[in-house]
């Protein structure tokens, strides 16, 4: 009897009291768990509001953002995406904070960690989102101006200014976020510094007759094509 | 005090002119080679047929650096009676620069404030570019407010067949199908208006927009029909300008003319809407044929910016142009340059759909609008092909069928066109 008591009954009333013990900080990390959840979807709905009431979605619009977005896979109105961002920010940060109510050293020491980086991981974000923005809108910025003028590798001027942008907000991004500081610094350098050795070796050495001649026969085309007979207005 | 378009030497000549009955506006910006030409030619017209009104020259100008303004002033009719004209009334010169965005509507802006504070009756603006133009200019275009009771009067040029083409195939079907009124060359450039249409310009805020710049001759025509002034139209014989400044980009051009007939649709579709089919407006002077320089076309590189165009852009389009007129356009990029052709119906319902693009912000108002370049090019080319052998009747046959069909499709702007 006395044998099972201390295998069986005391382990569990041990187990029962640690959990009495426990029963309070589950209770608050629960509490604050459902309490984020509340917030952050009012939060979310206010904002959704607040935005639409202000003209956010008709803004991006007329700036182009709205059809940008599209472009990159995101087919919501921007004060829904925003709203969507905040609100789940708030909800994110609800549950670390819940999991530190439980005042479990491993899982305190996880989100703090996690806290002290979200600022970072926020804005690297952020980055990249208005990188890839800017990527696509300057690109087909460059399209347009470059077939306009033209100029038969268009698509690549474009798909070079796109790229080049996007690879420059991974970057900073990553460099915000203390990834490999310093290679990725030296990697996008060496990279950008290739892709122009390459053109001006293309170009200077390897295709100096072709590139002579195209030059030539561009700039006598322009000055013919300026002119094309028509006066338009 | 201060005012907020005209400088302190202006103020200062406005206070001693006190009023007029006629004010010529000429802007400018580095046309010593033409505008002497222009100034003799307007003093002459204001002394032989308004002898006995009080005229004022306004020149408008943007930082000119080659003597313009200097020539302004020195011009001069040395000898009345070689042009059979009486030296009456004097008539008085101002030069100023003008303040706001660089272009053509912020000088014209400058000359309304000027006709609004001289109190003046009628006004013209001419070109300072002109090579063509007669006193008898100055005549049609003041006679219809002064004695005829119009508030606008359009030019009406004799041009070369290639001459204006985004007038041609753009602003004149586009304007005539919207707000029904026949007025031909709707972005002209040289215009009559009573002191009161300059005053109801001037009380618009535009002055930031592309009103601004080129697209200021459609606004004057478009703002003077949709707000019911009387309009008029006068023949005032061949346009001939200054060889046009081969750095000018035609896709701002195409930018900011069309930008601005867009946005005028916006402004009016309370008048659009409504009107179905057109009418002619009053027109005066008398019609005679000159012969006009033959112009040579470069049709096989047109071609290729066209085949360019389809082959990079066809992306965008496809976002607002139809399934139909995309395939169109794909089927005849294909098309060798002996037969390559572009309908009028397809035109129309392209102008149309970029209409529609702009109003519903399908994509960036500037990429849409120069995405339009291409569409242009190879529409031109085409009734250059098509138009080779034409006379000038035979062509403008041709832009009134077209002008039709803008009419006939004018339904699938209005259904698509939700507030």
């Amino acid at each position: 009897m006395n044998a099972l008591n201390k295998i069986i009954f005391e382990p569990i009333a041990k187990s029962l009291d640690n959990i009495l013990v426990f029963l309070p900080n589950i209770m608050t990390s629960l509490f604050i768990f459902i309490l984020g959840l509340v917030i952050s979807l009012a939060v979310k709905m206010v904002l959704e509001g607040v935005f639409k009431a202000i003209g956010l979605d008709r803004l991006s619009k007329k700036l182009g953002f709205q059809e940008l977005m599209k472009k990159g896979g995101i087919t919501d109105r921007l004060s829904l995406v925003l709203a969507k961002f905040t609100g789940g920010l708030l909800f994110l940060i609800f549950t670390l904070l819940s999991m530190r109510a439980l005042e479990v050293n491993v899982l305190e020491k996880l989100s703090d960690k996690f806290l002290f980086y979200l600022p970072n991981i926020v804005i690297a974000l952020l980055i990249l989102l208005a990188g890839w923005l800017l990527g696509n809108f300057l690109g087909r910025t460059v399209l347009i101006a470059a077939v306009n003028a033209g100029i038969k590798f268009s698509r690549l001027a474009a798909a070079f200014v796109k790229y080049l942008i996007v690879m420059l907000a991974v970057t900073m991004a990553l460099e915000h976020i203390g990834i490999g500081e310093k290679t990725v610094e030296i990697a996008f350098a060496a990279l950008f510094s290739g892709v122009v050795f390459a053109f001006s070796l293309a170009f200077g050495l390897g295709g100096k007759d072709i590139a002579r001649g195209f030059l030539e026969r561009k700039l006598k085309e322009d000055r013919e094509s300026e002119d094309d007979g028509i006066s338009h207005l | 005090m201060k005012d907020a378009i005209l400088n302190d030497d202006a103020l200062k000549r406005i206070h001693e002119l006190k009023e007029t009955d006629i004010l010529v506006g000429i802007p400018s910006f580095n046309n010593a080679a033409t505008i002497g030409h222009v100034v003799r030619a307007v003093q002459a017209g204001l002394s032989k047929y308004f002898p006995d009104r009080r005229s004022v020259i306004v020149n408008s100008d943007g930082g000119s650096t080659d003597r313009t303004v200097e020539i302004v002033q020195k011009a001069a009719i040395d000898d009345f009676e070689s042009i059979l004209v009486t030296h009456g009334e004097s008539v008085f010169k101002i030069s100023t620069p003008y303040h706001g965005i660089p272009g053509k509507g912020s000088a014209f802006r400058t000359i309304f404030r000027m006709a609004e504070m001289l109190r003046a009756k009628a006004c013209i603006v001419v070109d300072s570019d002109l090579r063509s133009i007669t006193p008898e200019w100055v005549e049609l275009l003041v006679k219809p407010v002064l004695k005829g009771d119009f508030d606008f009067v359009s030019p009406l040029y004799l041009r070369h067949k290639y001459d204006g083409t985004i007038t041609n195939s753009i602003v004149y079907p586009l304007t005539r199908a919207l707000y029904g009124k026949q007025v031909r060359q709707p972005i002209g450039g040289d215009f009559g208006f009573s002191g009161e249409l300059a005053s109801f310009y001037l009380a618009k805020d535009v002055w930031d927009t592309d009103v601004a710049k080129f697209g200021i001759d459609i606004w004057m025509t478009t703002t003077a029909i949709a707000n019911g002034f009387r309009v008029c139209q006068s023949f005032l014989g061949a346009k001939i300008h200054d060889a046009k400044d081969p750095g000018a980009d035609l896709s701002a051009m195409l930018n900011q003319v069309v930008g601005a007939a867009f946005d005028l649709m916006e402004e009016y579709p309370a008048v659009w809407k409504e009107l179905t089919g057109s009418s002619p407006v009053p027109t005066f002077g008398f019609t005679y044929a000159v012969g006009l320089e033959p112009v040579s076309v470069n049709l096989p590189r047109m071609i290729e910016r066209f085949r360019l165009g389809v082959k990079e852009l066809s992306v965008i389009w496809s976002k607002f142009l139809p399934g139909d007129v995309m395939d169109y356009l794909l089927w005849t990029a294909e098309l060798p340059e002996s037969d390559f052709s572009f309908s009028d119906e397809t035109w129309a319902g392209i102008i149309y759909s970029f209409a529609l693009a702009a109003y519903t912000r399908a994509i960036n108002r500037e990429h849409l609008l120069k995405a339009l370049t291409p569409l242009y090019i190879g529409r031109t080319a085409a009734f250059v092909k098509d138009t080779q052998e034409s006379d000038a009747q035979q062509v403008e046959d041709k832009i009134e069928g077209l002008c039709r069909l803008f009419e006939d499709k004018k339904h699938f702007l209005c259904e698509n066109w939700q507030v």
